[in-house]
């Protein structure tokens, strides 16, 4: 009940939700202490409080130090959803920062993580996966997925979860084959990711087109790429609206024609046109990757044939394009595109 | 010192001081201002140097100065003058307050002038008289009843309870300011968090790019190069067999030639010894040879060795008969000498004349002595011979005859 009078000191509980963070150096230990108590109020107000610190680079720094991943890891065992969604939400916190990752990859999180990828809550699946997604920005932190053999499961994930889970699913997935495509490409990546090339949601398209980059850098993954027939669609989706999409697909499609079985598949499905539209595009990404995929295109005869008649575009290309880039490609291109065997 | 306005002060150089301004008139204030609420944009009156005191006049031997600025004061002095200031100060304000009398209108002057019916002197001698008194016993009093006024108006009662003095807006703000400043701090972070990993994903974007871009370009050239290279080395394989072709081709004709050209006479001998040895053969003629000529040559044999048997009986019979003969020749003979050349043509004399005239001779003679032969044959070996052995012998006859003469 309140007094008449005007209290000089702030009301003792303003949150309730979250425990009482202590002052200065002892807040991150008496956290840990609270993590490891038997009493599950306290470890959730302990987790909530811990997500809103972890945003700090600093604290992150001490709470690995002092050993708060052996606590959150046992905590991801733990039989309340609450706890579980909490503890991915703050290791995903964890991994945004550099010495999150590092304390990630040296505690072996990752695998600790992997146990909850059937997990039933949706939220504590997206946190899991956000998670993923952040330690795969990082080449290492990539590897460290990769050498954990995640990315069968992970690619079996693709076509069971939600839209913006597998939005999340897709980036951590482009990221990481980048790394090693080899393990994705045993386990039936390319049908997959085909699939996803005809979902209705702009992003969940621009995502695997992106992964599709990542697959078909390495040599199997190009042959998969042009055994599955996925050329066709790639071409058919040069003519997406978003512009984003169009680039992603001009990129695969310039590694998938590398090999000569993709050209023709390529040449077949009347790729020559559409990347040609796209090299007015806006976009950067999509000048740079139709330049690139039109001279993979041009090494074939079928190919100069056609293109010699659009030299005039790509000269323009290179005298006005602002990028530096995109004139070095253009000049690779002209120079291709006119060579005599 | 009043605050002036600065004239326009031209310092100039460091060395020389110069001050110059606008005349203007000096400003002064009023001993009595006109009110507390004296607006300061009013014009300042200005007063009269006449009777400024700040202007000195007149014999300066004996005047009290100000202690000027800047000079050692004495703190005594300098409290005496604050609070002789402060007086002053209260009076004026004392006396701004006290009410006074209008101003007079304008051709008048104000006199004092009394008015009462009774005129007063007006002395300074204060009127005196002496007065006395004493009190009375104090009587017994009732206290004096309460005044209370009457009541007017409405009673109206009010009481405050507890949380009713509650202000919720005092109250709440240190919480507030807690609980924001926490949120935006938090906030702060968080954006600060979402702006690097921005940042770092926008860089990664662009490296990537970057980076794809040059990979591609590095497996088109690798493909290139790849194709290139076995392109070539398919060329040069195909060279090298035409080569390898050639060699092997014009090998080949020298080696033909050689061995045609070698073999050229080696075939004939080969096949004549070949032929020689029985190598080349007709079947028929085989058959012939390994199956009718074997038994023809038996048969043959036979044949003649029947009419060698035949021959030999006949000469014996010849003989018999020629002896029996010539024994009755010579019994003749010894009537008339006959000579009758009867030699057996089939006999072992030789007969070396002419073939085709003694041939017929012979097949003349033969006939005529082969018919009593062939009598005489008959009648011995009839048993014997088979009939187409008759015929057969009269060829075997034939032959033999020639062969006799042949060999």
């Amino acid at each position: 009940m309140a007094h008449t009078w005007i209290s000089m000191y702030l009301p003792p509980n303003i949150n309730p939700a979250q425990a009482s963070i202590a002052y200065g150096c002892r807040a991150l230990p008496k956290l840990n202490e609270e993590l490891q108590s038997e009493d599950l109020q306290t470890r959730q107000k302990a987790l909530m409080a811990l997500c809103d610190l972890m945003h700090d680079p600093e604290h992150v720094y001490v709470a690995i130090d002092i050993g708060c991943l052996e606590s959150l890891r046992a905590l991801l065992r733990d039989t309340n959803h609450m706890v579980r969604i909490k503890t991915t939400e703050v290791l995903s916190i964890m991994a945004t920062h550099t010495v999150g990752r590092d304390g990630f990859l040296r505690d072996g999180i990752v695998t600790a993580l992997s146990l909850l990828l059937n997990d039933p809550q949706p939220a504590c699946r997206e946190n899991l996966h956000l998670a993923f997604q952040h330690l795969a920005q990082v080449p290492s932190g990539a590897r460290g997925i990769v050498d954990s053999g995640l990315i069968p499961s992970l690619v079996r994930k693709l076509h069971r979860e939600e839209e913006n889970i597998q939005e999340i699913l897709l980036d951590t997935l482009a990221a990481c084959l980048q790394e090693d495509a080899t393990e994705a490409l045993n386990s039936r990546v390319v049908p997959f990711l085909k699939d996803k090339l005809l979902s209705p949601n702009d992003n969940i398209r621009c995502k695997a087109a992106r992964t599709l980059i990542a697959v078909s850098i390495p040599l199997e993954g190009k042959k998969q790429i042009w055994r599955h027939d996925v050329i066709p669609i790639l071409v058919h989706l040069l003519r997406d609206p978003a512009e984003e999409v169009k680039a992603n697909v001009a990129g695969a499609l310039m590694y998938a024609t590398v090999t000569t079985e993709g050209k023709y598949a390529a040449l077949d499905a009347d790729a020559i046109h559409s990347l040609l539209g796209l090299l007015i595009s806006s976009l950067q990404k999509a000048r740079l990757n139709a330049v690139k995929a039109l001279t993979m295109l041009a090494e074939a005869p079928e190919g100069r044939r056609v293109l010699k008649a659009h030299v005039h575009a790509f000269r323009v290309l290179e005298m006005g394009d602002p990028s530096k880039t995109v004139q070095r490609a253009a000049q690779v291109a002209i120079r291709v595109i006119e060579w005599k065997p | 010192m009043r605050s002036a306005s600065t004239p326009g002060a031209a310092p100039g150089t460091m060395t020389t001081y110069t001050y110059t301004s606008r005349p203007r008139a000096p400003p002064c204030r009023l001993r009595y201002r006109n009110g507390l609420t004296q607006q300061p944009d009013e014009p300042l009156p200005f007063g009269n140097i006449m009777y400024d005191r700040r202007v000195i006049r007149g014999n300066t031997y004996a005047l009290h100065t100000e202690p000027q600025r800047g000079q050692a004061i004495d703190e005594h002095v300098q409290k005496l003058q604050e609070t002789k200031k402060r007086a002053a100060a209260k009076k004026r304000a004392q006396e701004q307050l006290r009410p006074r009398t209008p101003e007079p209108v304008e051709g008048r002057k104000h006199v004092d002038v009394q008015t009462e019916l009774y005129l007063e002197e007006i002395a300074d001698r204060i009127i005196e008289a002496d007065m006395e008194c004493q009190t009375d016993a104090f009587l017994d009093k009732p206290p004096t009843p309460l005044f209370i006024p009457a009541k007017t108006g409405q009673d109206v009662a009010t009481q405050i309870l507890e949380g009713e003095l509650f202000d919720f807006d005092l109250e709440v703000k240190p919480m507030l300011e807690v609980l924001v400043g926490k949120t935006i701090e938090q906030a702060l972070l968080e954006v600060m968090e979402e702006e690097e990993l921005a940042d770092l994903r926008a860089t990664q974007y662009a490296f990537e790019e970057l980076r794809n871009v040059e990979l591609a370009e590095v497996q088109r050239l690798e493909e290139q190069e790849r194709r290139h290279r076995e392109e070539k080395e398919r060329r040069k394989q195909q060279q090298w067999e035409v080569m390898h072709k050639h060699k092997e081709t014009s090998q080949k004709i020298a080696a033909r030639a050689f061995s045609q050209r070698y073999l050229a006479d080696l075939l004939p001998s080969v096949f004549d010894s070949l032929k020689e040895g029985g190598y080349f053969f007709d079947p028929i003629e085989r058959d012939i040879e390994l199956g009718f000529l074997p038994w023809l040559m038996n048969e043959v044999d036979k044949t003649m060795e029947h009419s060698m048997v035949g021959r030999t009986v006949l000469d014996m019979l010849i003989r018999e008969v020629v002896e029996r003969r010539l024994n009755t020749y010579e019994q003749k003979e010894d009537k008339h000498p006959f000579l009758k050349p009867e030699d057996g043509p089939g006999g072992p004399g030789p007969m070396r004349d002419p073939t085709t005239g003694d041939e017929f001779q012979e097949q003349r003679s033969l006939p005529s002595t082969e018919a009593p032969y062939e009598k005489l044959i008959e009648e011995e070996e009839e048993e014997e011979d088979p009939i187409g052995l008759r015929r057969s012998l009269g060829r075997e006859e034939q032959f033999q005859g020639r062969e006799s003469w042949e060999g």
